[in-house]
């Protein structure tokens, strides 16, 4: 990737946040006891996500209006897969959302979040090219779900009762404990492998993106949450500025396979 | 094994003069900065030597090309008949899929059409029953096409040092190792 890659960065963030809010959505409605929420504005925010990022994914393409044609090659193309089922995700959100009478309908709520979790697979597999040794794996997937997780987890904050609030915390709280172990081990792990791997690993180490990531998304957030025992206002705002953060560094830092050609692998 | 039209690198031979990659240049015309063959000079950590071992390379044409898996619009096909990958560039939508995906760097994006391209194994030369460019151009036959249906060459190899090696892809290319060079000293 070894490019900024804007667009993508919005439309990976933006879609994984909609996964993740949707998922809570249906979880804090329909398997916890109490009142819903705002679930109708919550829904509403999911698509207006997803439609932002489908917008902003469009910027990537250099023919913008052969988006549709991406659908074309689902046997075997991640991608298109990506583009189907991220359509499928929207579509049922905002289904979800014209439908929304207090509640969304458990069925639509859980296939909703089912059929977002699919896509989210399909990108971590669009994302895990052979091209790049440090993501050809299930990192980039695993990378989607904590974002789907800790930002999902933060925006819906917006959306929770107060009775319901300390899940939303619990749930925040470990998504950034799991999320911060991870961005700090995965990056060390990769000083471990090949030289193309070890050279992505020592991009993430040293530059300054990746710790103001760490810092601004992950430990700032939990700082707050330990001595506030809620969410407060701003923290899923610093969460959202942590993971575009990581994800500019997701496509910015990754070391392509052929950088190395003449040299030991 | 059915055909598959293979490039046959021999390093022993490459005098790193750039011709074939001028060659494909002088064929297509393509943007700066485009490249569809280039020549990579062997690091001293594999070859002590500077600038004495090369190896000119391009698209493999794989036997199971990343660049045609992951293309979302069906933009490559691999011929039945030699299995060269061919990238039918109007079907492109650039999103340049393949270029990531493809751990030996052949598509490469082109900035004036904004769509991805690479190396064709000149298609259009071989159906006339003429060798590649790059091929025809090798002043020390180092660049060589070969059928990896009927090729034996028992000191050839598919994955020499500083060529990544990616077996799921199985890469339409072999390798002659280059050799070191013979060391004249005065006696002091």
């Amino acid at each position: 990737m070894s490019q900024m890659e804007l667009p993508l960065v919005i439309f990976t963030v933006l879609s994984q946040t909609a996964v993740g809010l949707v998922a809570i959505s249906a979880i804090r409605q329909h398997a916890a006891d109490g009142p819903a929420g705002s679930v109708r504005p919550e829904w509403m925010t999911a698509a207006l996500l997803l439609i932002a990022g489908l917008v902003a994914s469009l910027f990537h393409l250099g023919h913008p209006l052969g988006a549709p044609l991406a659908i074309k090659h689902l046997g075997r193309a991640w991608l298109s897969r990506e583009a189907l089922g991220i359509g499928v995700f929207t579509a049922l959100v905002i289904v979800g959302f014209l439908t929304a009478r207090g509640r969304v309908n458990a069925g639509l709520s859980f296939a909703a979040a089912a059929v977002g979790l699919i896509a989210l697979f399909f990108t971590g597999m669009t994302y895990s090219p052979p091209g790049f040794p440090a993501l050809n794996n299930v990192l980039p997937f695993v990378f989607f779900l904590l974002t789907a997780a800790m930002v999902g987890a933060g925006f819906a904050a917006y959306f929770t009762p107060a009775e319901k609030m300390p899940m939303i915390t619990r749930i925040l709280a470990v998504s950034l404990i799991v999320g911060l172990v991870v961005y700090l081990v995965v990056p060390f792990l990769w000083l471990s492998g090949g030289t193309v791997m070890r050279q992505t690993g020592l991009n993430y180490i040293s530059s300054p993106l990746y710790w103001a990531r760490i810092i601004v998304g992950l430990v700032v957030p939990l700082m707050a949450i330990w001595r506030m025992r809620t969410v407060a206002a701003w923290v899923p705002v610093l969460v959202l500025a942590g993971e575009i953060m990581g994800r500019i560094a997701f496509f910015l830092l990754a070391v392509h396979a052929s950088a190395n050609m003449g040299g030991i692998y | 094994m059915k055909k598959q039209l293979a490039f046959y690198i021999d390093a022993k031979r490459c005098i790193g003069c750039f011709t074939c990659a001028m060659a494909c240049k002088n064929q297509y015309h393509q943007e700066s900065g485009v490249i569809w063959r280039d020549v990579y000079e062997l690091k001293e950590e594999i070859y002590p030597h500077r600038e004495r071992a090369f190896y000119s390379l391009a698209c493999n044409h794989c036997e199971n090309p990343t660049c045609l898996n992951v293309c979302p619009v069906v933009a490559y096909y691999k011929r039945e008949a030699d299995g060269v990958v061919v990238h039918e560039q109007e079907k492109c939508i650039g999103c340049g899929n393949c270029i990531r995906s493809c751990p030996y760097g052949a598509p490469r994006y082109n900035p004036v059409l904004k769509r991805a391209e690479k190396c064709s194994f000149c298609w259009q030369r071989l159906d006339d029953d003429r060798k590649p460019a790059c091929v025809l151009s090798c002043p020390t036959d180092a660049l060589q096409i070969v059928d990896l249906a009927e090729f034996d060459e028992a000191n050839a190899v598919q994955y020499p040092a500083g060529f990544p090696r990616y077996p799921s892809l199985n890469p339409s290319v072999r390798f002659r190792l280059p050799a070191m060079p013979k060391m004249i000293r005065r006696k002091l």
